[in-house]
């Protein structure tokens, strides 16, 4: 009796097994079976039933807006579609575009270094020296100088880090890396801003452009021969101002837009800044390779204006002999700084003796 | 490794260097004396050591116009500057941590921005002026630009290091502060602690002459 039972309990048991095993497969097979079906060709005008739903989400027939708790500006679009045409045209034209005008830019002032060579000061030294650029005049331009180059330092890291540096550095070091330019970009953008007004304030006056400039500019600067006049600036001084003026506020605004993200401007306005920031922030850089270059290879005596503040009276003749005929006009002869010195052991080693 | 090491011992070996060398400098100017004045005082040393140190702090009527510019660069370098050390969120919790055991309210995230953007525009415009100008040129020693140079990677690697994202860039930040620490006392950066003394010093010496210094 008690073997019998025994043997229904195990009988039992293992019944009862049994119907479990069959669940569980019931349980994982069972929902399977669609997929196996949806799997099989011919069966491919099954629709996804989640095809509709991200249809939707993405909204690419029209920008459907939803409805959230959270306010703001596109809160309630959960995946922005533009976006991806702001990162195409940044990977596939901003990139490789402005990357070839930089490259252009380096190219052609190199070329013109090996045509033209650094360009003298007509007629050697004389000596003496004309008072150009004030103290403030420099500081506000190396100020501006420092500025513009960390800052286009640092935006070309974030713009070209991820083909250039990762390679270089690695994914963990680019990251670091990025980071660091990043928050450098960010605090040192409103100081640029700021430099620029002043700049703008300071030298507004001078670079009025007038018939002289056209002229100026009609020779060629003279960089090809001849003699070009030109008054305290010329024409490609004053092209230069004009850019870094207009191109350098436009970059600013459109840096503010991009840095203060909480005033509401929403994405397309924050793609389109970008492209404009990057676009233009390119084509200076670009330019400032050419102005770099004329002020310190490319012609002998110009550097020194914003080094010492003082110009030889020879190069401000071949230069700007407008501005030189004025400060005769003017009887201003106050401004000149120092008088030809003969050469002597004692006046080289002089503090204030240049070559 | 590195970051241990900077955590470690050459933190501590960088505040002996600090603390034993400004104690040291102290003390030299204190050993170096003052030659006895017999003269009979005309006004109290007191009192003009206390002007002295006062009237310095704005510039002289008769040049103020020629040196505004360093002047408000100097101020907003200084000031700015002070703000970051003692009031940035992450160097309240380090001198919490590490040197005093409590800290105190820091700076709210816009006052850190606008306090680290007038220290650096402030420091270039000193940093220009020390250059371009020909007195200050002849006058500058290398020691004063590797003191302005370190000063300023320290707060520019403090800055990046901001958001403390990366441990890398925290790490070079302390390592640079590190460094200054080890120059200070042997360099003009001395200042910061002997203005007090030194304007003290010219004050009460010219006071007691009843000279307005």
């Amino acid at each position: 009796m008690m073997a019998k039972c025994g043997a229904t309990t195990r009988h039992g048991k293992v019944h009862i097994g049994r119907w479990l095993a069959c669940l569980l497969a019931v349980v994982l097979v069972v929902p399977l079976i669609p997929y196996t079906f949806a799997d099989k060709p011919g069966n491919g005008n099954v629709p996804n039933p989640g095809a509709e739903l991200w249809r939707e989400v993405r909204q690419r027939e029209a920008p459907t807006v939803g409805t959230t708790q959270v306010q703001g500006v596109d809160t309630g679009v959960l995946i922005n579609v533009r976006g991806e045409e702001w990162r195409q045209f940044r990977m596939q034209t901003l990139v490789p575009v402005s990357g070839m005008v930089l490259g252009a830019a380096v190219g052609l002032v190199a070329l013109f270094y090996l045509v033209r060579g650094t360009i003298r000061v007509p007629g050697g030294r004389s000596g003496q020296r004309i008072a150009r650029f004030t103290e403030y005049d420099r500081i506000l331009h190396w100020s501006t100088v420092f500025l513009f180059y960390f800052l286009g330092i640092t935006g070309l890291v974030l713009l070209y880090g991820r083909f250039v540096l990762i390679p270089l550095l690695g994914p963990e070091g680019f990251a670091v890396t990025a980071s660091a330019c990043k928050e450098g970009h960010n605090l040192f953008g409103p100081l640029f801003f700021v430099v620029l007004v002043l700049l703008f304030l300071e030298f507004v006056r001078s670079n009025i452009p007038k018939w002289v400039d056209v002229k100026w500019l009609l020779k060629g600067g003279g960089l090809f021969g001849g003699h070009a006049s030109a008054g305290y600036f010329n024409g490609g001084e004053k092209i230069w101002f004009w850019l870094v003026s207009l191109f350098g506020l436009a970059i600013c605004a459109t840096g503010f837009i991009l840095l203060f993200q909480n005033f509401d401007q929403g994405r397309p306005i924050m793609e389109l800044s970008h492209v404009v920031h990057a676009s233009l922030a390119a084509l200076l850089i670009a330019g400032s390779f050419g102005h770099a270059y004329i002020g310190t290879l490319g012609m002998e005596g110009s550097l020194e204006s914003m080094t010492t503040g003082s110009v030889d009276a020879n190069w401000a003749k071949a230069h700007h002999d407008l501005w030189m005929e004025e400060r005769k006009a003017k009887g201003l002869d106050n401004d000149i700084v120092s008088q030809p010195q003969a050469e002597t052991p004692e006046n080289k080693t002089a503090p204030g003796y240049q070559t | 490794m590195f970051a241990e090491f900077v955590d470690g011992p050459f933190w501590y070996f960088s505040v002996t260097v600090f603390v034993v060398g400004v104690v040291w400098r102290f003390l030299a100017v204190l050993r170096a004396g003052r030659r006895p004045d017999l003269s009979v005082a005309r006004a109290s040393a007191v009192v003009g050591a206390i002007r002295t140190n006062l009237s310095r702090f704005l510039p002289r009527r008769e040049i103020a116009g020629r040196i505004r510019l360093p002047v408000v660069a100097g101020y907003m370098f200084h000031l700015g500057l002070f703000a970051l050390l003692l009031f940035a969120a992450p160097h309240v919790d380090f001198i919490k941590e590490r040197i005093t055991g409590f800290g105190w309210t820091p700076m709210p995230h816009w006052a850190f921005i606008l306090a680290s953007e007038f220290a650096f525009i402030g420091l270039l415009i000193l940093w220009l002026h020390r250059v371009l100008n020909p007195v200050t040129r002849l006058l500058s020693r290398a020691d004063d630009h590797i003191a302005a140079i370190l000063t300023f990677v320290v707060m520019l690697t403090g800055c990046l290091a901001l958001f403390q994202s990366f441990e890398g860039l925290r790490v070079l930040h302390l390592f640079l502060a590190e460094l200054l620490l080890v120059y200070f006392p042997f360099s003009n950066l001395m200042h910061a602690l002997m203005f007090v003394p030194s304007r003290g010093y010219t004050g009460a010496m010219l006071g007691r002459r009843g000279i307005h210094a």
